[in-house]
């Protein structure tokens, strides 16, 4: 234990003395202090770290939703800077395809019944859309969650709320996703964004006292009064259209099966100072970033390093509690203070995260003590989305430009079997998981990849460039195993693997021929647990 | 199969079976139904039907024809006296002798996805430990590992409310369930039924032979065994022993559990030409054949409006495929050696709101006991004249597991180690079994 913590010590001293001037080196570091003293005192031996195509690979799934191309493997192998892998955190990040995938994963995260559900679709894909653009720009995220809970409703005809003519384009129709997805109702709009942007599960107070929370069931109506605008307004003049005029009435919410009636409350207390011209949802927005600010900041820093590692620090994410402490409490207090500090911009944070020594690390067990994930003293093992199969696939195949021209629509709405195509097949069949490092596989995984249409098309030098291009080459079939290798797993192949797949190869297989050969091993390839994996 | 008939060979019995369309039910089922019946060494089977979105079990089990909370429907007599059920089941109220109601099951949720949740595993979610679904409880139980038949089935389930209440929690993936009929949102065509109900991809795809598949194969294996023992993690075994078993569904014949179109086209009319029907038709199949725990999803209860139009056409769907399906387990010797479990996540409210709904209640609702291991005509517990509370005998869904458990024949007191760390009972030892309905 000694040992290990001097080694490290000396690590951390010698970093240059411009770490402290970039606020995501200096978040990295921070990390890394308060990882290792937890480990120091627990007695763990943390892994080593990862080889540069071990962290090139999991970064790009992590951060773009693919593995690297087989150019992006060739070339980050020669690439001799010393901050390589810096410069490849802010390239990613920067990259439109990080935003895709952003946007991807959260729209499912916060909306999953928007994926299959046809009346949900269409807003659930323009919401996702929307998050694209913000991502892509970098929108902080109290501007994201301000702009949801700010967004504009009318009441239309016959009292139906409205978030503005159908023939507009723009914000109002996709920020409208959040409120149908609540399905109109108030209780269900407080849950989200109790859950989304506080990390707290409130929803259980909403017909009894929270069993393992202080929250009554009082204080979560409280709370769902900011939200009391869309109880329907009785009655409503049928030719009533119009904005909703910021109403002191849209505070108050009546309790259901019950004739009591309560003001909206902050429920960690307090209630703002009520004003004609401010509506409650803007009161609430507010809040989250001022009284609200440590539970926003903390469900951040939260959400962002589950996203890099799989597990949170507070897991599951949204029960805080007694019950339920963080792993890593100083650790999660460094990442709560970098939130706030950086006025909660993603792309710094997830770049700190990804600087740390912890997500540098191998996911090979080197010590027994780095079993437990918790520990963070080995990189986790998760599991891949459907997106990022179908899209790691097409990578492998030299056919990563075409992930991106295909149309955005088309990517949006996969999630629906019948109207998806391939990728809506990879999509229904790899739902996205909240427990990533446990997610098991199924069965019928395991026959889509061994039997499907599409993998077996992948096999032929018609629907895949990279086994037309090994099959017509005059390089040696040692070249082609390496080629193949850097495609699909991103790394060399070992002697043995060498030795075995080269001999098949040149043995032509069972049909003794070299093109058949070449599909039989990228099949292998892409069937491994090694490719399906994100290690 | 080998268990049931230890003197025929399975090749024996699937030429039988498709024998069976040419011969009349009762010429040769019924010497078959007796073997089955007689067969000591056979294990109990259970099909689980769920109605998902939480049934108004008012208005099919308890009904409350002197309140105004009885609202639409009327009572009607079963073959036991005393035993009233709702109008819209009338084939099940001839199968009430083989029936045994639970009137006042009760929890705490009312949420759909934490009651999914209590009610699939017995437990509230909480934080760390990952409950196993009973039906992977029950398959690991009664199961046969070496089975080529996956041991625990899940037809056309909904899983959005809480999909980790369909899986194999802290048991681990190897008891996870095969899925068939998983159609989410969309339209289900009802003449691609037999499609649906398939297990997808079993087929290898036409362009590869045999011998390319095998030499494939055997080339994975070999590079999946370097990887998983340098980076252990629960995700990568996972991956290894779902294709293990997916081969092995693949390379045997079982496979050919799932196809419908074996079944005569007068019998598939009769369970029903919908999802649920159909499912039910495979869960029998299944159930045939070994498997342990088949579940069949019957979606579409959360009627907070509309309730009664709602509900008379599901009761159809409901009343025509489990009458049928008690029907043919009987023919076929395997009712008394077959438990239905029928249940919703919650029931509904006995005040009928404004928009002629009923919205959820946990507070006191109703499950059903069906076939084999129960004294069929009993009912259990009684709730008010309103229907709003519980008057005698309150179950919990720990009482009611136990009582499943017991029908079985599974020791419900025995533990399995959980992901904590820490042994788990399959049942708390303080739970309370109807022991009074137990065969």
């Amino acid at each position: 234990m000694q040992r290990v913590a001097s080694c490290l010590t000396a690590l951390l001293l010698l970093t240059p003395a411009t770490f402290a001037d970039d606020p995501a080196r200096e978040l990295a570091r921070a990390i890394d202090q308060a990882l290792t003293a937890d480990w120091a005192r627990q007695n763990v031996h943390p892994a080593p770290q990862a080889d540069d195509l071990a962290f090139l690979r999991r970064a790009s799934l992590d951060l773009v939703g693919q593995i690297p191309s087989l150019e992006e493997v060739q070339s980050f192998l020669r690439d001799n800077s010393a901050n390589k892998r810096e410069k490849l955190l802010d390239r990613l990040l920067a990259s439109k395809q990080h935003a895709v995938h952003l946007a991807s994963v959260t729209r499912t995260e916060w909306m999953p019944q928007s994926l299959g559900n046809f009346r949900l679709q269409l807003q659930g894909t323009e919401f996702e859309a929307w998050l694209e653009a913000q991502f892509q720009k970098n929108a902080h995220f109290d501007e994201i969650a301000r702009a949801i809970l700010e967004a504009e409703a009318t009441v239309g005809q016959r009292g139906m709320i409205d978030f503005g003519n159908r023939r507009e384009t723009g914000d109002k129709q996709a920020l409208s996703a959040f409120y149908v997805v609540a399905d109109g109702k108030p209780e269900e709009m407080a849950a989200m964004t109790s859950r989304l942007f506080l990390g707290i599960k409130l929803e259980c107070a909403q017909c009894h006292d929270h069993p393992f929370a202080p929250y009554t069931r009082e204080q979560f109506w409280e709370f769902a009064a900011f939200f009391g605008e869309f109880t329907p307004l009785s009655p409503v003049a049928p030719s009533f259209v119009g904005p909703l005029l910021p109403q002191f009435e849209s505070n108050r919410i009546t309790i259901p099966n019950t004739t009591r009636e309560v003001t909206a409350r902050y429920f960690t207390g307090g209630e703002p100072v009520w004003k004609a011209d401010r509506s409650p949802r803007r009161e609430l927005a507010d809040w989250l970033t001022v009284e609200g600010k440590p539970l926003f900041a903390r469900n951040l820093a939260n959400r962002l390093w589950a996203h890099l590692f799989g597990i949170g620090l507070i897991d599951p994410i949204d029960e805080p509690g007694e019950a339920n402490p963080p792993n890593h409490p100083a650790v999660l207090n460094v990442l709560t203070d970098a939130a706030i500090r950086t006025k909660y911009d993603l792309r710094v944070l997830l770049k700190g995260i990804a600087l740390s020594r912890a997500y540098q690390q191998t996911s090979r067990l080197t010590h027994p003590s780095q079993s437990d994930l918790r520990q963070f003293a080995r990189m986790p093992t998760k599991g891949l989305t459907g997106h990022q199969i179908y899209d790691s696939l097409l990578t492998a195949t030299g056919q990563s430009a075409n992930i991106l021209k295909e149309t955005a629509q088309n990517r949006r709405f996969a999630a629906n079997e019948a109207q998806g195509g391939t990728r809506g097949e990879f999509v229904s069949r790899f739902p996205q998981s909240n427990r990533r490092t446990e997610s098991a596989t199924s069965i019928l995984q395991s026959l889509m990849l061994m039997n499907g249409k599409f993998i077996s098309s992948l096999t032929t030098e018609e629907k895949n460039p990279l086994v037309g291009r090994l099959a017509n080459s005059a390089g040696t079939s040692r070249e082609a195993v390496e080629l193949l290798f850097l495609s699909t797993l991103s790394r060399y192949p070992s002697r043995t693997e060498r030795e075995t797949f080269e001999l098949y190869l040149e043995s032509g297989g069972p049909a003794e021929d070299y093109s058949r050969a070449v599909g039989d091993l990228f099949w292998v390839l892409v069937n491994s647990t090694e490719f399906l994996l994100n290690h | 199969m080998s268990h049931l008939f230890p003197h025929l060979s399975r090749r024996h019995f699937l030429r039988a079976g498709a024998a069976s369309a040419a011969i009349s039910v009762s010429g040769w089922l019924a010497p078959l139904a007796r073997l089955t019946a007689n067969d000591a060494k056979r294990k109990r089977s259970c099909i689980l039907l769920w109605m998902n979105g939480g049934p108004s079990t008012i208005d099919l089990w308890d009904l409350k024809p002197g309140h105004e909370n009885g609202g639409k429907f009327k009572e009607i007599a079963t073959k036991v006296p005393g035993m009233k059920i709702g109008e819209h089941l009338p084939e099940m109220a001839k199968w009430a002798d083989r029936l045994s109601l639970v009137r006042t099951l009760n929890s705490r949720e009312g949420d759909h996805s934490r009651a999914t949740y209590v009610m699939r595993t017995g437990n509230s979610p909480m934080g760390a430990i990952h409950y196993p679904s009973i039906g992977g409880l029950l398959s690991k139980e009664l199961g046969d590992p070496k089975s080529e038949l996956p041991q625990f089935v899940s037809v056309a389930p909904q899983r959005l409310f809480n999909p980790e209440a369909y899986g194999a929690g802290y048991l681990g993936p190897t008891y996870d369930p095969l899925i068939v009929g998983e159609v989410g949102f969309n339209r289900v065509e009802q003449s691609k039924l037999e499609d649906i109900l398939k297990v997808k991809n079993l087929e290898r795809d036409p362009g590869t032979s045999a011998q390319v598949a095998a030499t494939r194969t055997g080339l994975l294996q070999q590079m999946q065994s370097e990887f998983a023992a340098g980076t252990p993690s629960s995700v990568a075994s996972s991956h290894v022993s779902a294709y293990e078993r997916a081969v092995r569904l693949m390379n045997s014949s079982a496979g050919k559990a799932f196809d419908l179109e074996q079944e005569k086209k007068e019998l598939r009319d009769q369970y029903g030409r919908n999802l649920f029907g159909q499912g039910c038709l495979l869960a029998r199949r299944l159930v045939e054949r070994g498997v342990p725990f088949v579940e069949v999803t019957l979606d579409g209860w959360d009627t907070h409006t509309d309730n009664f139009s709602a509900v008379k056409t599901h009761c159809g769907n409901l009343d025509r495929a489990w009458s049928r399906l008690m029907t043919d387990l009987k023919e076929r010797g395997l009712l008394d050696s077959t438990l239905i479990v029928w249940m919703g996540e919650f029931g509904r409210t006995p005040r009928i709101n404004p928009q002629g709904g009923r919205d959820h209640f946990p507070a006191a609702f109703s499950a059903v006991l069906a076939g084999g291991g129960i004294k069929g005509g009993s009912i259990t517990g009684k709730t008010s004249a309103d229907g709003t509370e519980i008057v005698e005998r309150p179950t919990s869904i720990q009482d009611f597991l136990a009582t499943t458990c017991l029908a079985l024949g599974v020791d419900y007191e025995k533990q399995n180690l959980s992901n904590v760390g820490r042994p788990i009972r399959i049942v708390d030892k303080s739970a309370n079994p109807i022991k009074q309905v137990i065969a």
